[in-house]
């Protein structure tokens, strides 16, 4: 807290330095914003609660050591959820979710240095791989906020690391990236009872509150339940792209090296003392633990512009194979895991965008997402059947192969001032998100977005265990 | 006698064409009396989309002013190295971007001009919102140009080849008088009025009415008329001629349009033009987008 109370006080202090003409404009930029963003959520019996109310202040700032050849750039932005103290409901979830955490403030803290044929950037970043809008398929080298699932924007979602982003441009339109990232953060997600909690986090809580404590029906013992973190050691991760054209067609080749960001439960033991006179105590002690794993992919991005059907259609595709990816087993209809798989897995996207009747721009997504195995592998004693394959965020069950979808248009009137846009993202489960959203533009400096938020389907499913939570929402936001 | 028409269009084309292909890049063209609508309009496009220079950068602002006077601010930079080589096609490289106000600084487009008049261009796009590059279609030609007056074919995707030409006359201009700034420009300019009709049919404009300056070929006026008849938009650009090594050439500082039908004006003033400052081609590409911070 101390930290962010003096990167923003500095920030403010060069901006009223800038404003003062005491440091050189051509050197010196600056720009923030304050926003509020209030939410309701509606559930199933069109009952409404506040369920947001969370203000922002973001600030950053670029200053020209060298021309534009070594610039330092600064951007920190702070939050607080005052729904938190006005709701009861989400006391619980209170510590976690009230406020920005530990230095998730500091958005970028870099140094960027441009000659020639090179491109270095030192410092903590984020760095976006893939053609995908809102599926991770590439775009995994930074870890995942989830604490609002996947709805924010795609740079809030991201977690920034300090690493070495280093470009190296061998002809004119290719590149090669190298990423040295000594960094580590575990994605993260919002416990319960927070709006947009994950179905598994829910079940374990539940679990939780089952095992831990004296005996009851259906649990003749004491039962108590340990969990450790186990972060790597040494969590250095390496990612590797190369870039180029050919005729018109821009492809890459990724590969990245290292933790995977989301731990994974283990039961490590079970431990049963016999106490005299008393029920057994039976200890449960769980570890969660980060797995390396390897992502070997490509992409693909063209525009067709020579005379033909396809004229004016810009295509777009990822691919990836994830090498030893942890895969959770276990019983789908109670959501229970039973174990961590190691499998190679595959996700692959194609998406086309065009624009039709002159000012709307429709863009459509297909995505597999194709696991190594039809079940678990290991049989479930009880049933004599193989385990399921299990959502990792809802531990329903995984199909071999999920066909996703999704589509948005999105237009523009009011010369730009009406931003309207719908995005309904869906799969082959019959479970989906409905998103419209406007975004308005009132002044330079003032924009305002209503939006609504629809999910349906299976509470098993990713968008379907939030049927209950939908969300309307407003945000206010001011530039400077 | 149909074989003969074709064959005498396919002919006129092809001169067509070849005045166009004579046009070498990075050489000074004006209009003379005597030259065909055609020719002039050869010239327009060649001062237009500046093929006589090496590259050129301008700062500058972009305003979008509401009936009632309300008005929307963007800062703009925007540089082009002109190439013109046959090699892989590509006629210039155009970076834009926008400065200022902050909910759109850093939004960033990169676009690639082929010389084949029938291939689309080649556009990416950094959205700060995604901090990503995304390759996008061409917006439709006949869509508004980032929210301005102006039309996607009206700033950059309108060639030559797209209308036919009429000199409809010879006139001394009457003058224009920006509701920007209240001055009156080219008041009394000799200049060639062209009729300028879309080969596309139907389109949202039935004719262009612009007016040439005979001295430098920039089209400084112009009326668009509806399918119907009607004058809907109005259009000025102007134009200061430039000496640089001794080669003297207009640059646009001013572009004013004004919707006769909703009264919504949109101006942009480029007020910093640097000329021919040695920009390199590794500028152009992807590298440069992804170097964006905001």
């Amino acid at each position: 807290m101390k930290k962010l109370v003096i990167c923003l006080l500095f920030l403010c202090l060069c901006y009223s330095f800038a404003s003062a003409g005491l440091l050189d404009k051509d050197k010196f930029e600056f720009n923030g914003y304050v926003k509020t963003e209030t939410s309701f959520r509606i559930d199933g019996s069109a009952n409404t609660t506040l369920d947001k109310f969370k203000n922002f202040i973001d600030l950053a700032g670029q200053y020209k050591i060298s021309g534009d050849e070594l610039v330092f750039f600064l951007h920190a932005r702070y939050w607080y959820d005052f729904a938190y103290g006005l709701n009861d409901k989400l006391d619980p979830a209170q510590y976690y979710m009230q406020h920005v955490q530990r230095t998730d403030w500091l958005r970028d803290c870099y140094l960027d240095f441009i000659k020639d044929r090179w491109f270095l950037r030192l410092g903590k970043q984020q760095v976006v791989w893939g053609q995908a809008d809102g599926i991770a398929i590439l775009d995994r080298v930074n870890p995942f906020d989830l604490t609002e699932y996947w709805l924010p924007d795609a740079p809030d979602i991201r977690i920034p690391l300090w690493m070495a982003n280093i470009n190296y441009s061998p002809k004119l339109n290719s590149n090669i990236q190298l990423l040295i990232i000594p960094d580590f953060e575990q994605s993260t997600a919002a416990p319960p009872p927070a709006p947009f909690a994950f179905r598994s986090y829910k079940l374990y809580e539940d679990f939780k509150k089952f095992w831990i404590g004296p005996p009851k029906p259906g649990h003749p013992f004491t039962g108590a339940l340990n969990q450790n973190i186990y972060y790597p050691d040494d969590p250095i991760k390496i990612g590797f792209q190369w870039k180029d054209k050919i005729s018109g067609w821009d492809y890459t080749l990724n590969y990245l090296y290292g933790y995977d960001y989301l731990a994974r439960t283990y039961l490590d033991s079970t431990v049963v003392q016999i106490l005299p006179r008393q029920p057994p105590k039976i200890t449960r002690n769980y570890g969660r633990r980060f797995k390396i794993d390897q992502l070997v992919g490509g992409s693909l991005n063209h525009t067709f512009t020579r005379e033909g059907p396809l004229k004016g259609v810009t295509l777009r595709a990822d691919a990836a194979v994830y090498i030893n990816e942890p895969t959770y087993y276990g019983n789908a209809a109670t959501g229970e895991s039973a174990g961590v798989n190691r499998w190679n897995n595959i996700f692959w996207l194609m998406g086309l965008d065009r624009f039709f009747f002159t000012k709307y721009l429709a863009s459509f997504q297909f995505a597999q997402y194709i696991m190594e195995h039809d079940d678990g592998g290991v049989f479930n004693p009880s049933t004599k059947r193989p385990y399921d394959t299990l959502n990792t965020y809802t531990n329903g069950a995984q199909d071999k192969l999920e066909n996703i979808f999704s589509l948005k248009i999105s237009s523009h009137y009011m010369n730009d001032k009406l931003l309207p846009e719908v995005l309904w993202s869906f799969t082959d489960d019959n479970q989906g998100r409905i998103s419209p959203k406007i975004n308005y533009e009132v002044n330079d400096n003032l924009w305002l977005t209503l939006g609504y938020h629809y999910f349906y389907g299976d509470p098993r499913d990713s968008n379907g265990e939030f049927r209950n939570e939908n969300q309307l929402y407003l945000n206010v936001k001011y530039t400077f | 006698m149909k074989k003969l028409v074709l064959l005498l269009v396919g002919i006129a084309l092809l001169a067509g064409y070849a005045y166009g292909a004579d046009l070498e890049y990075f050489q000074v063209y004006a209009p003379k009396d005597g030259m065909s609508a055609d020719e002039i309009m050869q010239v327009e496009y060649f001062v237009k989309y500046t093929k006589f220079l090496r590259d050129v950068e301008f700062y500058g602002k972009a305003y979008l002013i509401d009936k009632s006077g309300a008005t929307r601010e963007r800062g703009t930079l925007r540089q082009r190295i002109t190439l013109g080589r046959k090699s892989d096609n590509v006629a210039y490289k155009d970076l834009n971007m926008f400065t200022s106000p902050a909910q759109v600084k850093g939004m960033a487009t990169l676009s690639w001009t082929y010389l084949d008049p029938k291939r689309q261009q080649d556009i990416w796009i950094w959205l700060p919102s995604l901090k990503k590059i995304r390759k996008v279609s061409t917006a439709s030609s006949d869509d508004s140009f980032m929210g301005s007056d102006f039309s996607v074919e009206d700033i950059l995707t309108r060639r030559f080849e797209d209308e036919t030409y009429t000199l409809v006359g010879q006139e001394n201009f009457k003058g224009y008088t920006s509701k920007f700034d209240n001055k009156t420009y080219y008041q009394g300019t000799p200049s060639f009025v062209i009729e300028c009709k879309s080969k596309r049919s139907p389109w949202y404009y039935s004719k262009r009415v612009l007016w040439v300056d005979k001295k430098t070929g920039g089209g400084f006026y112009e009326e668009k008329y509806d399918p119907n008849g009607k004058k809907f938009m109005t259009l000025f650009k102007n134009f200061v001629v430039y000496n640089v090594n001794g080669k003297e050439f207009p640059m646009q500082t001013i572009i004013e349009g004004e919707d006769l039908r909703t009264g919504h004006r949109s101006v942009i003033i480029n007020s910093d033009i640097k000329i021919d400052k040695g920009l390199l081609e590794e500028k152009f590409s992807e590298g440069t987008l992804s170097q964006q911070r905001w």
